[in-house]
């Protein structure tokens, strides 16, 4: 016990001292001070009908709790959910192969520290919920119980199962992490959707049974029925609003087992996984089968000659960024499998023939979206392939490598987009032109911020099939390529965030390479 | 030319250094850095090859003060860091040109320049293969050549014969003696021998500090009349540590041989000429 014990919290160590980690906690904690709109604030975030809660210390603590769970049930999945491919990264798993702990102990230590990462967030919210309470709430009395109550049944059972989920999934999905991410948006998509035609029992995020006692104590105040529960950050003006007193729920022994259930269910899919745990098998597979590819391929190696430098043909000095370019293209190109070309060439067919409208707004994005693989490390892969060493002691690495990883994003960008700028040049069209080429460029630009800020490419992939969802459900206010929006305002704003993008692109680049 | 580190520290935390005060003046020729592991010699190494800031001092090529002009030593530069990578998927002749473009070096002769490279290290017969499917030696060959891909004259190795068999760590020596003529390279190993063989000067190193520096015969004197040898049994050895520096021992049935440097012979000992291994046992032990 004391062993596994020590597996986690070893576990958790690493974890919590990680970027992405103060990264999350300070988002977090920015998010659970918004979670209660300031009275005077142009937004809500959970209103049953036109009724609002009064700030006392039930609406705080529980409005809070059910925030978190829902922000910690989607965030908080993609926080967590690279532990096994960690200890795949860095052979940490070939030696934990050779242990003689279970693939379910190792699941679950893995289930544990991610639940502890994610209790650690949820301790900051709620410190942050009663810091909040004596803030905005100086007239109602502070009952901590209404802070403890929602935390512990709504949020924790919640966060647990997603903290299983997220191992579980790593135990499918391992090799295949962006199809995980955007499965999991979906998953937590239907979850939200299945929440609201549920009994409160199998509500997973655990919201259910405290919106049901909401809309309860508006039907005793206001005698007004059915009034619909809306939970996110919703904007407009408060002034048509009324108030009602929440003062929390009774918790019967049947919502806190239901509750329990969820957690006894995260338990047991950890260890139905752990069956199908590869133990890091498939791994070694891999690697063998390619070690062994070389062997028979590759002529056995002689050694080295005697080299004589004075004798090698004289060199030329050529400081140009071309050969760059070329190489980066090169890169790009060959990254991911093969057959993803041939979608990319049914997409570009689409942009040819698919009503412009559709072409634009739907394939485009789509099409683009598919190169996430290939832009998400364009500025990370020096380091992931640990040839910054060469990169970063070159001569001018900012102005010449750093620009021509750019520019080859970009350049793939209007290659795939050349099919609709050719349809609109023939058109004479030139505004959607220039947002297809700005689109182009903000999203290498985003590519590469996110990637030296984070430190890798997952930031960048989940905010990317965000925006890429978004536009192909018509949201114009993610609209980055002109698809929706066009015009002076528009094109001024998206070159205002390349160039800060691109500013700190440069900028921290500029400090990473100093700080090696 | 004149490479002059001067008063160089490396801070992490406040009483955590890499590197503290350290000065060195090296001129064309070979220096070998050798230390125990947190010695600070990659810490060194990456400071001169313009990766790593160091949080004071100064050092100077030429007159240049590289601090402030990276790119005065990038453009002469060879390094070949301990711990590289590749790019798994493009080929040798691909990889080492997109090197020879971060370097600035171009024009109709690199082609030739990176074959004839590639046949030195040997690795024509593969070169059209990804780097992702060579060996660990193969990877060390593809980083030795792209660290004389720009005609370098500061050259900076750091473990270079890792993962090189007997007969490639000869060459290798070969190699770097012939690039020693004009240039200036620093090469840090944990085998002493590779030093010991090569270098014109070797600096040595413990706990981010310089312990000593000079030619080998410099260092070797430091320790010359107090390295025995002696045959002891083997039921006595560990008595015989406590009280002595055991550099090195060989059994021999219910006997063991055993070298061993003390101020004074221990009884049945014989003096034996001192080696740079020796020299450097006894001098990072004396610091401990």
């Amino acid at each position: 016990m004391g062993a596994f014990y020590k597996i986690i919290i070893s576990d958790y160590k690493q974890r919590t001292r990680s970027y992405a980690f103060l990264v999350t906690l300070a988002i977090s904690l920015y998010a659970a001070y918004s979670f209660v709109p300031a009275p005077n604030a142009a937004y809500t975030t959970v209103r049953i009908g036109n009724y609002l809660g009064v700030q006392n210390a039930a609406w705080i603590g529980y409005v809070t709790a059910m925030m978190t769970s829902v922000f910690l049930s989607w965030i908080g999945f993609y926080l967590v959910s690279s532990g096994i491919k960690k200890d795949i990264d860095t052979g940490v798993g070939a030696i934990v192969a050779t242990t003689p702990i279970s693939n379910f102990n190792y699941l679950l230590a893995k289930t544990w520290s991610n639940f502890l990462v994610l209790l650690s967030i949820i301790a900051c919210v709620f410190l942050m919920s009663i810091t909040l309470f004596f803030l905005r709430s100086g007239a109602y009395p502070f009952q901590v119980t209404q802070f403890i109550l929602p935390y512990l049944l709504v949020t924790i059972p919640s966060v647990f199962f997603t903290a299983a989920l997220a191992v579980v999934a790593e135990v499918f999905l391992h090799r295949y992490t962006i199809l995980m991410n955007i499965v999991y948006f979906f998953f937590f998509c239907a979850l939200l959707s299945w929440q609201i035609t549920v009994p409160s029992s199998f509500d997973v995020i655990g919201n259910k049974t405290v919106t049901t006692a909401m809309q309860q104590a508006v039907f005793q105040q206001y005698h007004e029925h059915g009034q619909m529960v809306s939970m996110g950050f919703i904007f407009g003006a408060k002034t048509h609003f009324h108030y009602f007193v929440f003062n929390g729920i009774q918790w019967t022994w049947q919502i806190i087992i239901s509750r329990i259930i969820f957690v006894c269910f995260g338990f047991l899919l950890v260890f139905t996984s752990s069956t199908f745990f590869h133990r890091f098998e498939i791994e070694q597979k891999s690697k063998e089968k390619k070690k062994t590819k070389s062997a028979e391929i590759i002529p056995a190696a002689k050694p080295l000659r005697d080299i004589k430098l004075s004798a090698l043909p004289p060199i030329t000095p050529a400081y140009g960024i071309l050969p760059f370019i070329r190489t980066e293209l090169l890169m790009l190109v060959r990254k991911g499998p093969r057959w993803l070309w041939l979608i990319n060439l049914g997409g570009m067919v689409a942009l040819s023939l698919a009503p412009l409208t559709e072409a634009h707004q739907l394939v485009l994005p789509v099409l683009w979206f598919l190169q996430v693989g290939r832009w998400s490390d364009l500025a990370t892969k020096e380091k992931t392939n640990r040839v910054h060493y060469f990169t970063y002691a070159s001569y001018k690495p900012l102005s010449r490598l750093l620009f021509s990883q750019i520019i080859a994003g970009i350049l793939m960008a209007l290659a795939l987009a050349s099919p609709l700028l050719v349809r609109y040049m023939i058109g004479l069209q030139f505004l959607p032109i220039l947002g297809i080429i700005m689109g182009g460029m903000f999203i290498v630009f985003f590519a590469v911020a996110l990637g030296i800020l984070s430190g890798g490419k997952k930031l960048f992939e989940i905010l990317f099939f965000l925006f890429t969802y978004a536009n192909v459900e018509r949201v114009p206010f993610l609209d980055y390529y002109g698809g929706m929006n066009r015009g002076v305002n528009y094109t001024l704003l998206i070159t205002g965030l390349i160039g800060f993008l691109a500013c700190l692109s440069f900028m921290l680049r500029k400090i990473e390479i100093s700080r090696v | 030319m004149k490479l002059v580190i001067q008063d160089i520290s490396k801070r992490y935390r406040k009483d955590k250094y890499g590197l503290k005060d350290y000065s060195l003046t090296i001129e064309n020729g070979i220096l070998g850095l050798l230390g125990p592991n947190g010695a600070g010699k990659s810490t060194l190494m990456k400071i001169v090859a313009t990766i790593s800031q160091p949080t004071q001092g100064s050092i100077e090529l030429d007159g240049h003060n590289i601090l402030n002009e990276p790119d005065y030593i990038r453009r002469i530069l060879g390094y070949l860091p301990q711990d590289f990578g590749v790019y798994a998927n493009l080929n040798a002749y691909e990889f080492l040109e997109y090197i020879a473009a971060m370097k600035g070096v171009g024009g109709p002769g690199l082609r030739k320049r990176v074959e004839a490279l590639l046949e030195g290290v040997n690795l024509t017969e593969s070169a059209k293969m990804p780097i992702g499917t060579y060996s660990g030696g193969m990877k060390q060959r593809i980083g030795i050549a792209q660290a004389l891909l720009n005609d370098p004259k500061v050259l900076i190795f750091d473990e270079p014969t890792v993962g090189l068999d007997p007969e490639e760590r000869m060459r290798f020596r070969n190699l770097i003696s012939d690039l020693a003529q004009n240039s200036i390279i620093i090469l840090s190993s944990h085998i002493v021998s590779d030093i010991e063989t090569i270098a014109d000067e070797v600096a040595i190193m413990q706990s981010g500090t310089l312990v000593t520096k000079g030619t080998q015969a410099d260092v070797v004197k430091q320790v010359e009349g107090k390295v025995f040898e002696t045959v002891l049994e083997s039921s006595r050895l560990t008595d015989f540590k406590a009280k002595h520096l055991v550099v090195n021992t060989s059994r021999q049935k219910e006997q063991v041989w055993v070298r061993y440097i003390s101020d004074g012979p221990a009884e049945g000992s014989a003096l034996s000429p001192a080696t740079l291994e020796d020299a450097y046992l006894f001098l990072t032990h004396k610091n401990n």
